[in-house]
């Protein structure tokens, strides 16, 4: 049975491995400001993350399952954060992953970091593009499919420039099915 | 927008899944019901081809390699039993040989395992707009085929029912027809009615009258010019074989052709390709031809005036369509039909032939076959008042024409009536030839045959 997010009053954030303190810090922050629901980060560790065979990469899959097995408080949700790059075995890469109606999502800063491009790096870009993926994958949990307007933040992203391009907002019509805790609009 | 709103644009698509791992099934399952769509997924080709005998879907995406019936197998089957179906195929290897084997087998595309999502999105949604544009253009030809089709062939007599059948036969063949017939026998219908039946009539139908343009213009008409061939070509210019590209070309009075252009015919049509007048590049055409002459082109031939080569080439197939005056009980038929249409096009109530009227066109020799009945039924429409067409609305010269003018003295009816108008008109062949509705060159033809000389002035 598909659970209630209608009532959510906190995000949980897990760093699952080197997420530098005050990246996150900045991120909570912003979600914070975002989102009407109190938004605090977990101590990390206890999750031993499989690697996609023959691929340097974790099996997002696997990682999601391990987060939805965690104890979530009845009135939270949980996000995963993850500095490696995550995949399935059907697909190169994903940034995050979310099963709609579930409590945890997942979500890799690997592929939002200018640096994987051999770009310098930009960490307000990367606090901006990772806050913007959480609440993406925030909308899966509220049982939200991905939107056909380019421009909405449920639209598909399939690459970083379509991540920057599709924004931080959510269409009306998305908006509208959103749970109260998440339909503030942006304030960055 | 709104996603309802998003719905409402496109469609969520009807998507089947076939892989033998569960793995693939279940994250492509997973991630298309994300994207909005419904999605099945069958992990043997027996399952995927349960599925699809039992429901419909738009797009599948398969595995090449399975246990058992192969992504190639499964995928000719599939489009068997669904022709509508768009199949993708998916493959680990990436290969020009699996890319090629791919789409020998039909299947619209293939995508490398593991996918970048931003292909596999862009992929299904290339091939929902393909599937779009295939069933638009089913439509679009079910309209042509309702909308474009030719007039019938009309006439119950003998000889039209074997050009009838003779138009069924070689219409669905790709062979040069040549239609003889005299002026206003229905050449260009026939030749409407092969390209309507063959697989070239989504392909254009292009006419050329070989005897309208002199030999200059119609080279470059046929053949195309490039620009800069000559004083005023400024622009490069299609010729008609090019622009018929797929479709037929109808070459109307083809024994009109000056010597200089039977031999560039004579070469179009051996090699299939044409060069542009002031070009060098030799461009492949496919096109067919239907030819049509009122002339005597075996004559020609023995005379020398026409090329041998070119007739047997162009004479593959010949449809001899008879003058009205060979054919009376398509008469009334025929009158009956222009006379529904013409009332119709005027806003008159239906119409009919008095008895009186039907004896009269049964008598008239129609040296101006059936396109001077069709004159005759308009004017006729035009002129007549009561429900009945009676003798007196038709035109003069066919309620007049000379006692006897029936089927044994035609050449002497045809030759009191081209001199008539003739000399009605003074002798300005422009305006006789419109009455006679035949074209210029005929009109000379049968001046010529006829021995006719114009009277010396004053006399």
């Amino acid at each position: 049975m598909a659970a209630d997010v209608s009532r959510v009053r906190e995000l949980h954030l897990l760093p699952l491995d080197g997420l530098e303190p005050p990246l996150a810090e900045e991120i909570a922050a912003r979600l914070s400001r975002r989102l009407s629901a109190a938004c605090r980060i977990l101590r990390s560790g206890g999750l031993q993350p499989t690697r996609l065979p023959g691929r340097d990469q974790l099996d997002a899959d696997a990682l999601l399952a391990a987060l939805e097995a965690l104890p979530i408080a009845d009135d939270a949700v949980l996000v995963g954060l993850t500095t490696l790059d995550i995949a399935l075995p059907i697909f190169t890469f994903v940034f995050g992953r979310a099963r709609q109606g579930a409590r945890a999502a997942l979500v890799s800063l690997a592929r939002l970091d200018a640096g994987f491009y051999s770009l310098p790096s930009d960490p307000d870009l990367l606090a901006r593009r990772t806050t913007d993926e959480i609440v993406h994958e925030l909308g899966h949990l509220a049982s939200l499919a991905h939107c056909q307007n380019a421009s909405c933040l449920m639209s598909f992203a399939g690459s970083v420039e379509k991540v920057d391009v599709r924004g931080s907002a959510f269409c009306d019509g998305c908006r509208d099915r959103l749970p109260a805790w998440l339909r503030i609009q942006p304030r960055l | 927008m709104s996603a309802s709103r998003a719905e409402a644009v496109r469609p969520a698509l009807r998507l089947l899944v076939v892989d033998d791992e569960t793995i693939v099934r279940d994250s492509l399952g997973a991630w298309f019901r994300q994207e909005g769509h419904q999605v099945a997924t069958a992990e043997s080709a027996k399952e995927a081809l349960r599925l699809c005998a039992e429901r419909g879907f738009d797009i599948a995406l398969v595995d090449i390699r399975m246990p058992g019936l192969d992504g190639l197998e499964l995928q000719a089957r599939l489009a068997a039993a669904d022709p509508e179906l768009t199949i993708v195929l998916m493959t680990a290897y990436a290969s020009v040989d699996t890319a090629v084997r791919a789409m020998k087998a039909g299947a619209y595309d293939y995508i490398v395992k593991p996918f970048d999502p931003d292909d596999l999105s862009l992929l299904v949604k290339r091939a929902a707009e393909h599937r779009s544009l295939r069933a638009e253009n089913v439509r679009l030809r079910k309209s042509i085929d309702s909308v474009a089709a030719p007039p019938p062939l009309l006439g119950g007599s003998l000889a039209m029912k074997k050009v009838a059948e003779m138009v069924e036969t070689v219409a669905t063949s790709d062979a040069t027809v040549l239609v003889l017939g005299e002026s206003g026998t229905g050449k260009e219908l026939v030749a409407r009615a092969i390209h309507a039946g063959s697989p070239r009539r989504y392909n254009p139908l292009v006419v050329v009258n070989c005897a309208a343009l002199p030999e200059g213009t119609l080279e470059s008409e046929l053949f195309g010019h490039e620009a800069g061939a000559f004083t005023g070509a400024r622009a490069r210019h299609k010729g008609k074989f090019e622009t018929a590209e797929g479709g037929t070309v109808f070459l109307d009075e083809i024994g009109e052709l000056s010597p200089k252009m039977q031999v560039d015919l004579l070469r179009v049509l051996e090699e299939k390709v044409v060069t542009r007048v002031g070009g060098n590049t030799p461009l492949p055409v496919d096109f067919r031809v239907v030819a049509a002459t009122n002339r005597e082109l075996r004559a020609m031939v023995e005379s020398g005036s026409f090329r041998e080569d070119l007739y047997w080439r162009l004479n593959v197939f010949a449809i001899e369509i008879p003058p009205l005056r060979e054919r009376l009980d398509d008469i009334p038929v025929l009158a009956e039909h222009f006379l529904a249409r013409f009332a119709h096009a005027m806003g008159r109530k239906p119409l009919q032939l008095s008895p009186a009227t039907v004896e009269v066109l049964r008598s008239y020799p129609w040296p101006g076959n059936v396109r001077e009945l069709q004159n005759a039924i308009e004017r006729a429409v035009v002129v007549g008042s009561g429900p009945l067409v009676e003798p007196n609305d038709l035109p003069l010269h066919i309620t007049k024409a000379p006692p006897g003018a029936g089927p044994g003295s035609l050449a002497e009816a045809e030759k009191g009536h081209v001199r008539a108008v003739l000399d009605a008109q003074g002798w300005n062949i422009t305006r006789a030839a419109r009455i006679l509705d035949i074209d210029r060159v005929t009109l000379y033809h049968k001046i010529r045959k006829y021995e006719l000389q114009k009277p010396a002035d004053g006399g």
